[in-house]
């Protein structure tokens, strides 16, 4: 009851905050957080489950592509712009998924694979330069402050979009948690065989979890592309994105609820003090440290800020 | 036409000495420590900064500079095992784990060269002479990397079978309690192994120099391509390692002139795709259960 | 010249050892029997260092060796040979000679050891270029055996030398270990066979679920009824 409250008000201080503190900067670093966390929590869907993926921007890229092209070039709303580029990357997914999970291909074979696919996608978008503008990105036409375009001058709206998709991920999330595949993919990440010949159907599931975090991997990309109005492959696809993804969701905790929120708040939180503080004598120095405790936290605590955390609490809570 | 194809042709076979180096020293890595050395191709990008700093900005002679590269990439590689490889060891972490924390690693250092070098290319701009050999030309730069790396991985033969020091480096690689048994101590022969590991990274770096300009990212493109030699070649098989340089020194080097460099990087990567999914141990490689 | 005393032992959390105490002189030869499980090779791989006590000590000549690493406790020269030998797969029979002299001060004595080796097995000598996991049952745990003599040890931990052998090897390979007590070296050695390693023991210990349980010198093991009737078949 108590984590409850607790809940409700950081709930209320959230949407609160923009009218309290209307600070224009910290309303865009909130944005980013939402959005991020909204990404990283829909990576964690496949992460959980042992299902580690090095090669998300995959994702990002097909999605933000797909929709922005579309809409320049046609003007089509990225509402469905959305629904199209996640239908793509959950083509993608099928394909490299029902690809790796016939052969038994997991573990870090399949992160190297994933990692393989992420530079295969941005590699692509690179090359086909003439259509997407290659490494130098392409900005979405202005269509200045429209619901149906999905765009707005006034950042706080896609504050409060943002917020709004990521509590739809982390409902996705608890909805996941309770379903009879959650069974099934914790079964299958401890013992893939002894779950198999208990008729459990392995592929399957599989599959449906892998489609799930692609398609919302995409959505979120979208949403990112049309908060910034600009895409480019280094951002959008390839091994960073991927790997950045992938370590804010292990920061925090892949395997609680709230893990890849947190990890995502305090990575770009962290960011943007290096920035603000050191910024221009130092690009890529926030980076490095970033990079650095990174590294040591993977060593020294393999359940991320969060989730060690929580099993701290409980042990207490035990006793 | 077929000169564009045949001088593809010969400098990629004349890269691929290089990228056999490359191999062999993830190979050697992995075999020994047992780790997928990630941020392999970013230490020979550090190494190519170390021999830019010292003939640009200090203005020392190409040679020598290179010849320091050598032992101070031997000391970088023995301060990763110290820094990171023994812990990620001791803490007895998985697979995936060790991945994640090389990878992090690889953008600490991506990003400290961008911070110490910027983000521009560094390149010697050198200009070594063509040879001609009929309608074929060859970069000498590349001719003599390809001779150093064939002369280097003759020497490497000769060290693991023929020293006490290869020897147990063999054998740690095969059975390490039994090693022990025998009077080796492994943490020595990690140590050493990555000493070496770190020397080869010097060495590619030096003969990268008169050819590429470096950047940033360039270790990340490296990375991959030692990766996907490695792999095709079956992880910890240093024969496959050769052999599987040469294939892709050629794959890339035709498959550039057929279409783009990055489409033939794209043909790599789904060429380790396809590897990976239909036959992870490699072309030659012993199954490793994972 | 080794002294185990009191040592407890433990896989995790699992207790393998408890307060388990074994001397060897010089020159003896002395057996461990017990049944599987009993924990006969955790104590040879904790005397040789692979595994650490949690408490109790062990002294050889002497000095604590408890708490060394093993490549240490075979410079002081303790030679283990595991069950089933443990050759390097990937080496020659030559090779895994080799290795069996890197420490130092064995490695100039090795042209002449491997001669010695190669009289008393022309088949290793055959096999000399071949990889060691192309050889017989037989000729590996005969060359594992061969290889822990390299490195001039005095006291030799044989683990289970008979297992998997078919009987006509198993004599062979007895043969061999009686030919290595005859030329002086401590034995120590852990075996299911109880009653052709009584035959070359000197004195015996037996294990059983970690605990030693009975201790004594050959005779009275080859007369007790229920050494017999257990362990021999009598």
């Amino acid at each position: 009851m108590r984590s409850g409250l607790i809940l409700i008000v950081i709930f209320a201080a959230v949407i609160a905050f923009p009218h309290l503190l209307p600070s224009p900067y910290l309303i865009h670093i909130g944005t980013l957080i939402f959005i991020w966390s909204f990404i990283t929590t829909s990576w964690s869907y496949m992460g959980r489950f042992g299902l580690v993926s090095l090669g998300h921007g995959a994702f990002l890229g097909v999605g933000a592509y797909t929709s922005g092209l579309l809409f320049n070039a046609f003007g089509l709303s990225p509402w469905i712009g959305m629904l199209l580029g996640g239908l793509a990357a959950v083509i993608l997914a099928i394909i490299i998924g029902y690809g790796c999970f016939r052969f038994g291909v997991i573990g870090d074979y399949f992160a190297l694979l994933t990692l393989a696919l992420g530079e295969v996608v941005a590699l692509t978008i690179i090359a086909f330069r003439d259509i997407t503008g290659g490494s130098l990105g392409f900005t979405l036409k202005s269509k200045g402050t429209s619901f149906w375009y999905f765009q707005s001058e006034e950042k706080i709206h896609f504050y409060y979009a943002s917020l709004a998709f990521l509590i739809l991920a982390l409902l996705i999330w608890k909805w996941i948690d309770r379903s009879k595949m959650q069974k099934a993919l914790r079964a299958i990440g401890e013992d893939e065989i002894a779950a198999s010949t208990l008729g459990v159907p392995i592929i399957r599931y599989k599959m449906v979890i892998t489609m799930i975090s692609a398609f919302m991997t995409a959505v979120g990309a979208v949403l990112y592309a049309q908060y910034i109005t600009y895409l480019n492959p280094h951002t959008l696809s390839g091994v960073a994105p991927s790997l950045e993804i992938a370590f804010k969701a292990i920061l925090g905790g892949m395997f609680s609820l709230w893990g890849p929120t947190i990890g995502t708040a305090l990575t770009v939180s962290l960011e943007e003090y290096f920035r603000v503080v050191y910024g221009g004598t130092f690009v890529g120095f926030s980076q490095i440290i970033y990079g650095l405790a990174l590294v040591l936290l993977i060593i020294f605590l393999p359940k991320g800020i969060y989730g060690s955390l929580e099993a701290f609490f409980k042990r207490t809570k035990d006793h | 036409m077929f000169e564009l194809y045949a001088n593809a042709l010969v400098n990629g076979i004349l890269l691929g000495g290089v990228f056999a180096l490359l191999a062999f020293g993830m190979n050697l890595i992995f075999g020994v420590v047992k780790i997928i050395h990630l941020a392999y191709g970013q230490c020979v990008m550090l190494g190519m900064y170390l021999v830019y700093t010292l003939v640009v900005q200090l203005k020392i002679p190409i040679i020598l500079a290179c010849l320091i590269s050598l032992p101070v990439m031997g000391i970088v590689g023995v301060v990763l095992q110290w820094l990171v490889i023994n812990p990620l060891l001791k803490a007895k972490a998985n697979p995936l784990t060790q991945l994640l924390a090389l990878a992090g690693l690889t953008i600490v250092v991506e990003n400290l060269a961008q911070v110490t070098w910027g983000a521009d290319l560094r390149g010697l701009n050198i200009q070594l002479p063509l040879i001609s050999v009929g309608d074929i030309y060859l970069r000498t730069s590349n001719l003599i990397a390809f001779l150093g790396a064939l002369i280097t991985l003759g020497g490497l033969y000769l060290f693991l079978n023929r020293t006490y020091l290869g020897l147990a480096i063999r054998s740690i690689a095969q059975d390490v309690d039994s090693a022990r048994l025998m009077g080796i101590n492994p943490e020595k022969i990690y140590y050493i192994t990555m000493a070496v590991g770190g020397l080869l990274t010097g060495l590619i770096a030096a003969f990268f120099s008169p050819i590429y300009a470096v950047h940033p990212h360039f270790g990340g493109s490296f990375t991959m391509m030692a990766f996907i030699i490695v792999v095709l070649g079956g992880i910890g098989n240093l024969l496959g390692g050769f052999i599987g340089a040469f294939v892709i020194g050629i794959v890339t080097s035709v498959s550039a002139v057929l279409t783009s460099t990055e489409i033939a990087d794209i043909i790599t990567l789904v060429i380790f795709i396809a590897v990976i999914l239909v036959r992870p141990q490699g072309l030659l490689g012993i199954r490793i259960s994972r | 010249m080794l002294e185990v005393k009191n040592i407890d032992v433990f896989y995790g959390e699992f207790q393998a050892l408890f307060d388990v105490s074994l001397k060897i002189s010089e020159g003896e030869t002395v057996i461990t029997v017990g049944p599987n499980g009993a924990g006969k090779s955790t104590l040879l791989k904790t005397i040789s260092g692979l595994l650490r006590p949690r408490s109790g000590s062990i002294t050889f000549f002497g000095q604590r060796i408890d708490g060394l690493p093993a490549h240490k406790i075979v410079e002081l020269g303790i030679a283990h040979v595991p069950e089933g030998g443990r050759l390097f797969p990937q080496l020659t029979v030559w090779e895994n000679l080799k290795v069996g002299s890197y420490l130092k001060k064995s490695r100039q004595d090795f042209p002449l050891a491997v001669k010695e080796i190669y009289q008393l097995f022309p088949v290793l000598d055959e096999r000399k270029r071949q990889l060691a996991d192309t050889l017989s049952g037989g000729e590996r745990q005969m060359l594992a055996i061969a290889r822990c003599l390299m490195s001039k040890p005095k006291l030799i931990l044989l683990d289970e030398p008979s297992s998997g052998l078919a009987p006509r090897v198993v004599s062979r390979v007895f043969e061999f270990v009686h030919q290595i007590k005859s030329q002086g070296y401590a034995i120590l050695m852990v075996e299911q066979n109880v009653r052709k390693a009584l035959q070359l023991s000197d004195r015996a210990y037996l294990m059983e679920s970690g605990r030693m349980v009975k201790e004594g010198p050959k005779q009275s093991f080859l007369e007790d009824p229920y050494i017999k009737k257990v362990y021999i078949g009598l």
